[in-house]
């Protein structure tokens, strides 16, 4: 098999084949290196290449198919990992200075669940400087670049893995998501990235986080295979207290299930408030399609989240104090965007942090209250489409709106109030603007319902314009 | 709402803080600024009776 036809296969796709021993791992593997060789001078989306590991890992996990130990659908799969998740032996930079000879001990929980499903780690991944933006752009280990086209951001912080599942370079990836950084980079590059309910998936060996809303999740080429690496990573981790014991469902239990009986809430304010007009267009098409599905619109109201420019009090406050240990003693080795935004949370005080804790709440129960009349939450995942990368601020209806360091934000409005409230949200691809950059839309549902999310995505991802499409380099370069 | 450059200064000197000039408050001033816009629009919503967010957690501890 050709190695085109190898590296744009999904990871459903390929599980049965690698089970059948159709196609090796190590075939598999050396197919991905060739694509990481050939396209990271062009995206830029790796710092830390693991060619010869990932070799070791494909031959030990071909020798154990061979001997009929068959670990599951990761079996043999080639996947990235964001460099803010602890690898035993490997650096980890967290995209900084800073730690940019730290090398962890221990492996991060969901990656020593990913090795053990029979994943093979291809390398860390580029992202914004301490996962702390939404462009990718790291001063230290350059800028991340969108495939569907180069002079765009790929969105972040975890733009590395975004680009690398859109290019077809990795089958899935790891990323962290504190306000979108998982969703964003998925809606910028055309894929599907995935937040799950706070407190599904541990956040053992998440490095340099905050201690409210963080989440590591997947990004993937399909909703398929969402599930896939969520049923990989999911579960109580009793050394992580932020895990809940709940049990772990079959989240693609539901897939295929036909979606007539489903209600959605279209929100009448916020998320549809500041947006670029083809944005609004694709999503409300979107919603047109989910409609042809069988699946009830109900306009629903979300009048606290006047308030949810709140939410960022308490962040500001807790990345202050992540990063007092670091900035006492490597303050020069901060990037500007990062240090200056950083040292603004010194100046909030204690009571309006209790403030922003309060509206937080406020906000969870209206969320709660909303979804006991529908099933789930259509929202566009952001108000543009990937910029230049070159651009400093976005202009929407007039208003210039910075897209990198002090007082950036807006970019990143319609997926951070999910962290806050801790509910499954994920994004996937529905269209492109007519400059060819992918926008997406985002789901949200009821607390450790990630299988109906997974239901309705995969349904709408067989009717989206975006489905087949992908971005000319992966066979072109 | 603004809060004078002397002020910020004499937060972090008794506060202990991260020592900033008066240029690089200027480079702080976009996220303090966007912070102050936010307390105001709080100042009339009435917060007193909010429980913890944390009621609404699954219960924690005990078998998976």
């Amino acid at each position: 098999m050709a190695d085109t036809a190898l590296v744009t296969m999904t990871i459903s796709e390929l599980a049965p084949k690698i089970k059948a021993k159709a196609i090796s791992p190590v075939e598999l593997t050396e197919a991905v290196l060739a694509q990481v060789d050939r396209l990271q001078p062009v995206l830029n989306s790796f710092i830390t290449i693991l060619h010869d590991q990932a070799r070791r890992q494909a031959r030990e996990q071909e020798a154990a198919l061979m001997r009929g130990e068959y670990r599951g659908p990761l079996h043999g799969i080639p996947i990235g990992i964001k460099d803010n998740i602890a690898t035993a032996g490997i650096r980890t930079t967290v995209g900084s200075k800073v730690f940019t000879d730290y090398v962890p001990e221990e492996d991060a929980y969901v990656v020593s669940r990913c090795k053990e499903a029979g994943a093979i780690m291809i390398g860390k991944e580029n992202l914004e400087e301490f996962a702390a933006g939404s462009t990718s752009n790291n001063l230290h280990y350059g800028a991340v670049h969108n495939p569907w086209n180069l002079d765009h951001i790929p969105g972040g912080s975890s733009g590395g893995g975004g680009a690398n599942v859109a290019a077809c370079v990795t089958f899935a990836s790891l990323g962290t998501d504190l306000g979108g950084s998982v969703r964003g980079p998925a809606n910028f590059c055309g894929v599907v990235g995935l937040k799950q309910t706070y407190g599904r998936v541990s956040q053992r060996g998440l490095l340099v986080t905050s201690f409210n809303g963080d989440h590591i999740g997947p990004i993937t080429r399909s909703v398929q295979d969402s599930a896939l690496m969520l049923q990989a990573i999911a579960g109580y981790d009793p050394l992580d207290p932020s895990t809940v014991p709940v049990p772990v469902p079959d989240f693609s239990a539901l897939l295929g299930q036909e979606l007539r009986g489903l209600k959605m809430g279209i929100p009448s304010n916020y998320y549809f408030d500041i947006i670029e007009p083809e944005v609004d267009t694709a999503v409300r098409q979107a919603i047109a399609a989910l409609e042809a599905l069988g699946v009830e619109a109900r306009e629903v109201a979300l009048p606290s989240m006047q308030y949810a420019g709140a939410l960022r009090i308490a962040g500001m406050a807790d990345s202050v104090v992540t990063h007092e240990p670091y900035l006492k003693t490597h303050r020069h080795d901060y990037g500007p965007t990062v240090l200056y935004r950083t040292l603004a949370g010194q100046f909030v005080l204690g009571r309006d942090y209790a403030k922003a804790l309060k509206v937080q709440r406020l906000i969870k129960e209206e969320y709660a209250r909303v979804l006991q009349d529908v099933d789930f939450l259509v929202t566009p995942a952001s108000p543009v489409a990937a910029w230049r990368i070159d651009t400093e601020t976005v202009a929407l209806d007039g208003t210039a709106y910075p897209v990198r360091g002090p007082g950036a934000g807006m970019t990143a409005r319609c997926t951070s109030p999910s962290n806050a409230t801790g509910l499954p949200a994920m994004s996937i691809p529905c269209g492109f603007t007519r400059a060819g950059l992918p926008i997406g839309l985002q789901l949200i549902g009821r607390p450790f319902e990630e299988a109906r999310l997974f239901q309705v995505a995969h349904g709408y991802e067989a009717v989206s314009p975006s489905r087949q499409r992908r971005p000319a380099l992966v066979e072109t370069g | 709402m603004s809060i004078p450059n002397e002020t910020l200064q004499a937060m972090i000197r008794s506060y202990h803080g991260f020592a900033l000039t008066d240029d690089e408050l200027e480079l702080v001033r976009p996220e303090l600024e966007s912070y102050l816009q936010e307390v105001e629009k709080l100042r009339e919503l009435a917060l007193a009776n909010v429980m913890s967010g944390r009621l609404l957690q699954a219960q924690e501890g005990g078998t998976p």
